[in-house]
């Protein structure tokens, strides 16, 4: 009887390993940390001094939002501007993993890791490529040369005005911080490890109590400065709203041919002009929310308690119909409302949009 | 393990061919698993996938658009070397944990139900070295089934559609045998993710005496882990189901290779091999054997 009870041994200690080695695991990496301390500034000036120019990863984004999953494909009319909208958004729901390779300045790799598939925005010098696997199609921009020679002359110009006593990265820091003051506590909070380095966690507390965000902390790498996390708290939510991480690094230069890209000959390879505002600088997002003439964008409140206010003109014609809007949002006194935990938007009867991460009342109060 | 569960005078002639070194036991399980007519007809049907495929695309007038249909599909035409690959997302859900299932659920079951166990359990220490030639077989019968399959892919996509270099998932192409090389890493991709549902199949073939059961039971498990696997309700336990990584071999048609989700499939399989294995060591050994 004992020699078949020893027999039952291996059958309860092996599953009891494998289960000690799973909670083991995530805690060894969590170990903790102890860097030598640094202030905030500090921290700034390490993140300011970092030389990294090359190095490739794989980024790891997680949001909980609190949104309900949608199928965000469905009920989108087929205009580009739509499908630019419902990617942002998808990007922005759920999880995704991205592997990034950055070889200097004018050459980087992102490659959006879907299922069975794979989204590229290749940048190498003045050529950009989009490449998306499950359609496969290819979109090639070419960047105009005196864009660059552009946005040069006008950091120069930047530069020039700014006050004397900035010239240094020290001043620069110490500005900056001064500048967050009134409105943030900057503080660094407890090492960690992210990527399997040591980090020092800048931790920006908002002194607003009536903005939905409980904090932001940027994880700084304690060797080269580069910022490898960044997490934003959301108030009554225990999970991160938002996390950005590298959970590889290696600061290794990428091989140069992942920036040679080529699309491949099955592709159907699109040249859409590089999308320019009128007064010849290049604008920087695809324009889907081009101002309408009659109403830009204004913004009301200080901080992180700001509301952004779209005026009804300015919000483009097909949100109103479009059914997905239905499905997101819930109807309150004065419109609809679509509520996370880190962002309220408000739609007012009468087509003003307001947004803000704040919670709903105020967004109420700054429509009437 | 009692010398009273050998009996002495009976089948001497199987007792001395199935006795001897541990090698000698795993080639005969290894021919009797393949001279089985059930093993032929599973292998033909695994090969019979990427043939329905193709010829399916070749007949069809129509062309699919990019994106519908399985992964690669739409491809096909193209390029042969993609039947392959759509014929391995097709049968890793369901086709390939079935035969796995009809395989390693007989393993001991079968040769209870036959009333052979006793006969192979006659060596001394004959439990453990006999548990460990069946999984032995039944990981064998992974290989070959996935071999079988993109063997077989290659084949009928290179006899009905051009062939040439293969634009992988990031929109780089690589040379035909470079993508044959990764084919062939695909297939071992799919070999390890089948190895934990081996050994699950093998622990509960030592449950039972009833073959059917046993490998009903195990097919089960396989399609309860992917049910758990789409809950979002149970996002914690999903990268410890077997089944979380079966379609991960996608990050092996990206450039740069990506590894990572071969090493983390890889570890989950070991946990699985682990604790079955030390839970299938346990009921066997302590099991009386009385068929």
């Amino acid at each position: 009887m004992s020699r078949n009870s020893l027999k039952w041994l291996p059958a309860i200690v092996v599953p009891a390993v494998v289960v000690a080695a799973v909670i083991a695991a995530p805690l060894a990496a969590g170990a903790a940390v102890d860097l030598p301390d640094k202030t905030a500034e500090q921290v700034l000036l390490l993140v300011n001094d970092s030389t990294v120019s090359t190095f490739s990863g794989t980024v790891a984004q997680t949001t909980d939002l609190g949104l309900p999953s949608l199928d965000l494909g469905a009920g989108m009319p087929g205009t580009s501007s739509a499908a630019a909208v419902s990617t942002a958004l998808e990007l922005l729901s759920g999880s995704h993993e991205f592997r990034v390779y950055v070889g200097g300045e004018s050459q980087s790799r992102v490659q959006i890791k879907d299922r069975m598939a794979e989204r590229d925005v290749v940048h190498n010098g003045s050529d950009v490529w989009l490449y998306d696997s499950s359609t496969n199609a290819a979109t090639h921009l070419s960047i105009p040369a005196d864009l660059a020679a552009t946005a040069q002359a006008k950091a120069a110009e930047l530069e020039s005005q700014l006050p004397a006593d900035l010239s240094s990265p020290a001043q620069l820091a110490e500005r900056f911080l001064a500048n967050l003051d009134p409105s943030t506590a900057v503080s660094v909070g407890t090492d960690a490890r992210v990527a399997g380095r040591n980090v020092y966690q800048l931790v920006l507390t908002p002194k607003a109590t009536d903005t939905l965000v409980a904090s932001v902390s940027i994880a700084v790498d304690s060797e080269t400065g580069l910022p490898l996390q960044v997490t934003v708290e959301a108030r009554g939510q225990s999970a991160p709203a938002l996390q950005v991480g590298f959970t590889t690094i290696d600061f290794s230069a990428p091989n140069a041919d992942l920036f040679d890209f080529v699309p491949p000959v099955t592709a159907t390879v699109t040249t859409p002009a590089f999308p320019t505002t009128p007064d010849g600088s290049a604008a920087s997002d695809t324009g889907d929310h081009s101002p309408a003439a009659g109403g830009s964008p204004v913004i009301t409140g200080t901080g992180w308690s700001s509301i952004i206010e779209v005026p009804a003109l300015a919000v483009p014609a097909e949100l109103g119909d479009n059914p997905m809007l239905e499905q997101l949002t819930e109807p309150v006194a004065g419109g609809r409302t679509l509520t996370t935990s880190l962002l309220t938007v408000f739609l007012a009867t009468d087509g003003r949009v307001f947004a803000g991460a704040v919670p709903l009342a105020q967004l109420q109060a700054a429509a009437e | 393990m009692s010398s009273s569960e050998v009996l002495p005078g009976e089948r001497p002639s199987v007792v001395s061919a199935r006795r001897g070194s541990g090698w000698s036991l795993l080639g005969s399980e290894i021919s009797v698993l393949f001279r089985r007519r059930r093993t032929w007809a599973m292998l033909v049907a695994v090969a019979l996938i990427p043939i329905l495929l193709a010829v399916a695309v070749r007949l069809s007038s129509e062309a699919l658009a990019p994106g519908e249909g399985p992964p690669f599909l739409d491809r096909v035409t193209q390029n042969g070397l993609f039947v392959g690959f759509t014929a391995m997302v097709v049968a890793i859900p369901l086709f390939l944990p079935l035969t796995i299932g009809v395989v390693a659920g007989d393993t001991i079951a079968g040769e209870a139900g036959l009333g052979t166990l006793r006969y192979l359990l006659v060596a001394p220490a004959g439990r453990v070295r006999l548990l460990l030639v069946k999984y032995a077989g039944a990981a064998l019968f992974c290989l070959v089934a996935t071999l079988t399959l993109t063997v077989s892919g290659a084949i009928i996509g290179a006899a009905l559609f051009p062939v040439g270099p293969v634009t992988l998932l990031s929109g780089d192409t690589i040379s035909v045998s470079e993508s044959l090389a990764r084919s062939l890493l695909v297939a071992a991709y799919v070999t390890v993710s089948l190895l934990g549902l081996s050994m699950i199949g093998l622990f509960i073939s030592t449950l039972t005496d009833v073959p059917v059961g046993a490998m009903a039971a195990t097919i089960v498990v396989s399609v309860v882990a992917q049910i758990l696997d789409v809950i979002p309700q149970l996002s914690w336990l999903h990268p410890w189901l077997f089944s979380h990584y079966w379609l991960g071999f996608a990050d092996l048609l990206r450039q740069p290779l990506d590894l990572g989700s071969f090493g983390q499939n890889a570890i989950v399989q070991l946990g699985y091999l682990a604790v079955f294995g030390a839970l299938a060591y346990s009921r066997f050994v302590t099991k009386d054997i009385l068929s």
